[in-house]
């Protein structure tokens, strides 16, 4: 049932003064002839616009037929009013909305006579403090990744039980009840899809972290903060307070970085954000240092990991400045105007929201391209049919090919060109390949008995709790004394974990990492940049990242063997 | 009465009317937008680690300028 309501609606109409109002009458009466615009906007505000000076409405209404002269007598009563005020039209009109405010102000708001420190006042006094305010930006950082990393673990290592344990069964008893058990699908299942996608998801919980922590800073108020902190050196490399929002988010991803460009005003320093965002390490890199980390400097992994991600700010600011003084010379700039809002407890609802949104996006990502992409990287390794080692299939062959060029980065061999190569499709990807090639097929299956369904059921639940308890320990154990987790932790190794030991040496991790981190975007982010920037920029884009990323991971390479390091 | 400066040239915790705010284009419309308009009473809070932006208290909320902007507005200090 649908019902209408009537409502009374309260037109406030601001009283500009006889001067004003004057013009605005003038104007209103020549604009109402221009019959098309006055029909989507009333004419009063657009005669108003006119006066203020606003750009897109003047060039609204010159396109029109008749406009032009419509603007020649806005310009003639701007002019008036300058002679009669002494000022612009704009000031005249703001302080006469100010001046309806202060009055309402006064008829409806009693304030205190003594104003008193509030809260976010002494918040402010420490976070944005002259000597503090930029080593508390730094240590926040440090601790929402440290969280992030040591905190989603637990989570990681259940799910990749889950995964590979019980719904790898799971499938299995389906396709042996289907007749299909032992046939070539139940090896696409087990060391495609599974091992593969499986990969991919152990990291959902990496991400949901990264974004839980992302949103509470952003919703507590401290992301105003961090701007007004930042802007000295945001400006200084030519970017703007407001491109740090964006960068932020590139972290993340990407994709929404980029679209969050949208809230800068100024073209020029839009697109010079945009284009160094992906040097922002993503989140669906960070598996990909994460499973290195892990293999080759377990006592350090979240120095390495950090490391990367200040090893891309850096050069993200020496891109900017680049393009700045290059590409993107001159210009007006634009202001850093902003509102520091009044700090605020973030709810868990809206923390979720800004969560589920950015994940979202991921998840559904994870789940059909990469899936797609693992079935697809499937076939190309098992085929021509029956190919005994994945070097002789298709998928070999090409990455082969590509593999030359790769050569003085340290990293020429096929293995790493293939998953450098899916990288390009999703930036996870890197992983699901490698787990392939490094380790699907030679998976075999565990023996001993089969559990049961409700076994496995049990397995799940005590699974998650333990991995909350930990995760709520490993947390705490951040706080500079307290260790809940008694000594050094022995984990065990994944698989592929396993397997990368035995390809890589470190230098050719590093070198490798900082490729991955540097190169040519994700073919999403890529197509968010087309959508943003058009085809010209997109390209631009990638062909200077892979350009950058070939250099530096070369110079790593060659310098550390110089060095007697590899 | 007062003495005319720039607002960009008062330190924290000085206060002053605006008197006038100089500037042209998009940017001058947003200064007045967020109601930095002549007579409204302005307070300098406190300035970033790096000297700049810096931030302001009006109309009981803060707002944050660069010196580039606060340059352009003429204050009356009491």
């Amino acid at each position: 049932m649908v019902v209408e309501a009537t409502v009374a609606r309260h037109v406030a109409i601001v009283d500009y003064g006889r001067e004003v109002e004057e013009e605005i009458a003038k104007l209103e009466k020549s604009i109402s002839r221009l019959n098309v615009l006055a029909e989507n906007y009333p004419a009063r505000w657009l005669a108003v616009k006119l006066l203020e000076n606003d750009n897109d409405i003047r060039k609204k209404i010159e396109s029109l037929s008749g406009g032009v002269e419509v603007i020649r007598q806005a310009d003639a009563s701007m002019a008036r009013l300058q002679d009669i005020f002494g000022d612009e039209a704009a000031t005249i009109i703001a302080d006469y909305r100010y001046g309806f405010i202060h009055g309402l102000m006064k008829q409806v708001l009693k304030k205190p006579v003594v104003e008193k420190l509030t809260t976010s006042d002494k918040i402010d006094k420490i976070v944005t403090n002259r000597v503090l305010g930029i080593p508390i930006f730094l240590l926040a950082l440090w601790v929402v990744f440290k969280v992030t990393i040591d905190g989603s673990a637990p989570f990681s290592d259940w799910l990749d039980a889950v995964i590979s344990g019980p719904i790898c069964r799971w499938g299995v008893a389906i396709l042996n009840l289907i007749g299909l058990g032992g046939t070539w699908v139940e090896s696409l299942w087990r060391d495609g899809i599974i091992a593969g996608t499986g990969g991919v998801w152990v990291f959902i919980p990496l991400l949901l972290f990264l974004y839980f922590w992302l949103a509470i800073l952003e919703d507590s108020g401290y992301m105003a903060r961090a701007a007004f902190v930042m802007d000295r050196i945001m400006h200084s490399i030519g970017l703007h307070g407001k491109s740090f929002m964006p960068m932020i988010l590139g972290w993340g991803c990407t994709v929404p970085a980029t679209y969050a460009t949208r809230t800068m005003r100024n073209e020029k320093d839009r697109l010079v954000t945009a284009e160094v965002l992906s040097l922002m390490s993503c989140g669906a890199r960070l598996p990909v240092y994460a499973l290195f980390a892990a293999a080759f400097f377990p006592d350090h992994a979240a120095w390495f990991i950090l490391g990367l991600y200040v090893f891309g700010v850096f050069w993200a600011i020496v891109m900017a400045k680049f393009f700045r003084n290059t590409v993107f010379a001159g210009g007006e700039k634009a202001p850093f105007i902003l509102e520091l809002p009044p700090y605020r407890v973030p709810t868990l609802k809206g923390v979720f929201i800004h969560m589920w949104e950015r994940s979202e996006f991921f998840l559904r990502k994870a789940t059909l391209v990469i899936m797609s992409v693992c079935v697809v990287l499937w076939f190309l390794i098992n085929m021509p049919w029956g190919v005994e080692n994945p070097r002789d299939s298709y998928f070999g062959k090409v990455s082969a090919a590509i593999a030359p060029v790769l050569a003085p980065t340290g990293n020429g061999n096929w293995q790493a060109a293939g998953a450098l190569v899916t990288g390009f499709v999703a930036k996870e990807a890197v992983i699901g390949t490698m787990s392939e090639i490094y380790v699907g097929g030679g998976g075999a299956a565990a023996a001993g008995p089969t559990p049961t369904f409700v076994d496995d059921l049990k397995e799940i639940g005590v699974g998650f709790f333990n991995a909350t308890v930990d995760s709520g320990k490993t947390i705490i154990s951040i706080i500079p004394g307290v260790n809940l987790m008694g000594g050094g932790g022995e984990e065990e190794d994944t698989a592929l974990i396993r397997a990368v030991r035995g390809y890589f040496t470190p230098l050719q991790v590093v070198s490798f990492n900082v490729f991955v981190l540097l190169y040519i975007p994700c073919m999403v982010a890529t197509a968010a940049f087309i959508s943003e920037f058009g085809l010209k920029w997109a390209l631009f884009n990638a062909g200077y990242l892979t350009g950058l990323g070939w250099i530096v991971a070369t110079l790593i390479y060659q310098i550390g063997r110089l060095l007697g390091l590899g | 009465m007062g003495e005319v400066k720039l607002l960009s040239n008062l330190k924290p915790g000085q206060k002053g009317k605006v008197i006038k705010v100089g500037g042209s284009g998009s940017t001058h419309r947003r200064i007045l937008d967020m109601g930095v308009v002549p007579g409204s009473e302005i307070e300098v809070e406190r300035v970033a680690p790096l000297a700049d932006p810096i931030e302001f208290k009006l109309l009981g909320y803060h707002l944050s300028l660069r010196k580039e902007e606060a340059q352009n507005i003429h204050v009356e200090t009491s």
